[in-house]
């Protein structure tokens, strides 16, 4: 039998415990959290099916910069949707392949992620050439793919899209701008803000290049202004000494280059080095810190036009971005983390309707559906508004443009297309 | 010994004394003396912690979101050419706008201009004004050509340039108006200048 000591110890352990309990219960009770109503389930998904988003983008290589920007805000949307259960009974994984920049790569990760049943819906790629050889593939399989990065009209307008625009792909949208506009808006800058009048006109002679360099030229001659010379570089190699000392012969007051910024941002660097110190302009897909580093100290002053509105005017992209940061990836989410990160939010969109629609479940044809739920999604996303119109394009239609300054990117205007 | 029987007492198996009490410490007497004191003390600062605890991690009301940047706020669409106005009958180009304001405070706008040399224009009302929030105002803008020689000869698509102000900043923004404008601005160019060679 215990004795009266052990009696009084044991009450008064009984009594601190009922004090410290009953003050715990009062910390669980008061202290609910947000109105979100306590849904935080970390990483743990939303329930049983398993939805795959694939990811298609240039994950090693020259341009694995935007590549890798492209893949982590996909997963960064994943996770969200996963943590504040966005589809019940859904848990979203992603898949990414590397296109390397390459059409024949981007076509065989296609046909991969086709044949892999759990995707219902693919981001990417970055390069409009690549997603031109992925687009049938996708169609045929009723799969959506959504590109945040892909510019060229003639992938949702047609190859005759200045004459008359036709879908030629129900299955393909994108979040991000066309060149239709990006050319037009830089050549706009150029000749009125800038006052250059006198461009010469280089590309690389890819879809993405070759399409912006044209449509530049094209407003830039309706303008007003004089094309002073045009060339076409080779992608694969990095010296431009020919080009450069043309450019310097012909006495343009600026270049402008349809490309990306592995080949611009040493296209840059040599022009001044020949004497000509005039700005290169170039568009989305020059906008990278890598071409700052490619270019040097003598590629201050030159102009990128970028899809979108400068990240400080939009808090949602704040939002994004310190996610981001706190999601810990370790490369930058560069010019389309926004966009793929809404990419992605569009097919998570079109899931849950699709689900919604079919008592909680996916559908047998679940493909099928999200394609066609896909055109009637919207969001207030990263971006801004994000919806598409009968071509499968944003309809939130901004552009700014950037100049370097002090070893960064500044922005220096932007635009919006109202018509 | 058979297998059933108890287990023969070996050296630890025996029963020993119970140790004498240990003398207690000076810190536990006082505590039993003032038992119910201390565990009421505990109690308190049990309460009081997590009191404490809980006003540290209160839900805080979520701070006011600052309202969108202005150029973030409204809508510019181009409507139609303003026919029979005064502006167009003296050779000018007319037409309007609409600036409809989607959310947050009101939108100043302090500057409407167009980028192109040879053009000059005018606006009515003219810039300063305001609009509210959740409304939408007409504007109607005159172009005049003031050299032929250097205006524009069919731009693509051609800009308003826009300084908007509201509570949160003061930007400038283009609107990039659209095909119909372009081709109606195009129009009155060819109009104003088509005998002139350029």
């Amino acid at each position: 039998m215990p004795g009266k000591g052990l009696i009084v110890r044991q009450r008064s352990l009984i009594a601190i415990t009922a004090a410290l309990a009953a003050g715990a219960l009062t910390l669980t009770a008061c202290g609910s959290r947000d109105d979100d109503g306590g849904s935080d389930s970390g990483n743990g998904g939303g329930g049983g099916t398993t939805v795959v988003i694939g990811v298609d983008a240039p994950l090693t290589g020259d341009l694995s910069a935007l590549g890798l920007g492209i893949k982590n805000s996909v997963d960064l949307a994943a996770k969200t949707a996963n943590k504040e259960k966005t589809v019940d009974g859904i848990t979203f994984k992603v898949e990414a392949l590397d296109d390397q920049g390459q059409p024949s790569v981007g076509q065989q990760n296609a046909t991969k992620l086709v044949a892999d049943d759990d995707v219902l819906g693919v981001v990417g790629p970055l390069n409009s050439s690549v997603g031109e050889s992925m687009q049938k593939v996708f169609d045929t399989a009723k799969l959506v793919e959504v590109s945040p990065a892909n510019t060229n009209p003639a992938l949702t307008q047609g190859v005759d899209w200045q004459k008359e625009k036709v879908r030629p792909y129900k299955s393909y949208f994108r979040t991000a701008t066309t060149d239709a506009i990006q050319g037009p808006f830089a050549a706009q800058y150029v000749y009125n803000d800038a006052k250059k009048k006198k461009v010469f006109v280089i590309d690389d002679k890819k879809t993405y290049g070759a399409g912006l360099a044209a449509t530049f030229t094209d407003e830039f001659k309706k303008l007003g202004g004089q094309v002073a010379g045009t060339e076409h570089i080779n992608p694969d190699t990095k010296d431009f000494n020919a080009v450069a000392t043309k450019v310097k012969n012909s006495g343009a007051d600026v270049v402008y280059y349809g490309g990306e910024y592995p080949q611009a941002g040493p296209l840059s660097k040599q022009i001044k080095a020949a004497g000509a110190k005039i700005p290169v302009v170039g568009g989305d897909g020059i906008y990278s810190a890598d071409f700052i580093k490619l270019a040097g100290a003598s590629g201050t002053g030159d102009l990128a036009t970028s899809v979108g509105a400068p990240v400080e005017e939009l808090p949602s992209a704040k939002e994004f971005v310190a996610n981001y940061k706190a999601a810990g990836y370790k490369e930058a989410y560069e010019a389309y983390g926004g966009y793929s990160y809404d990419s992605a939010w569009a097919i998570i969109e079109a899931v849950k309707k699709v689900v919604e629609d079919n008592d909680g479940k996916l559908p047998d044809d679940a493909r099928a559906k999200v394609t066609e739920a896909m055109q009637n999604v919207s969001f207030d996303g990263v971006t801004g508004k994000v919806s598409f119109d009968e071509f499968g394009d944003a309809t939130n239609k901004q552009l700014t443009v950037y100049a370097v300054k002090n070893g960064a990117w500044g922005s220096v205007k932007s635009g919006t297309y109202t018509g | 010994m058979s297998g059933i029987g108890p287990v023969e007492p070996g050296d630890d198996t025996r029963a020993r004394e119970a140790p004498p009490p240990r003398p207690r410490g000076r810190l536990l007497l006082r505590y039993e003396r003032h038992r119910r004191t201390v565990l009421a003390s505990t109690a308190v600062l049990a309460v009081m912690a997590g009191g404490g605890y809980l006003y540290a991690s209160r839900p805080q009301p979520r701070p006011a979101s600052a309202p969108p940047y202005p150029s973030q706020a409204i809508d510019l669409v181009y409507v139609t050419p303003a026919t029979g106005s005064p502006a167009t009958a003296a050779g000018g180009f007319g037409f309007t706008v609409l600036l409809s304001v989607r959310s947050g405070p009101p939108v100043t706008v302090t500057r409407l201009t167009q980028p192109y040399d040879g053009l000059s224009m005018t606006s009515s009302p003219a810039a300063p004004f305001q609009t509210k929030s959740h409304s939408a105002r007409k504007i109607t803008v005159t172009l005049r050509v003031t050299e032929c020689e250097k205006a524009p000869r069919n731009p693509g698509l051609p800009f308003l340039d826009v300084t908007l102000r509201n509570t949160r900043a003061i930007e400038a923004h283009s609107f990039i108006l659209g095909a119909r404008y372009a081709q109606d601005l195009s129009q009155a160019l060819e109009v104003a200048c088509g005998n002139d060679s350029r």
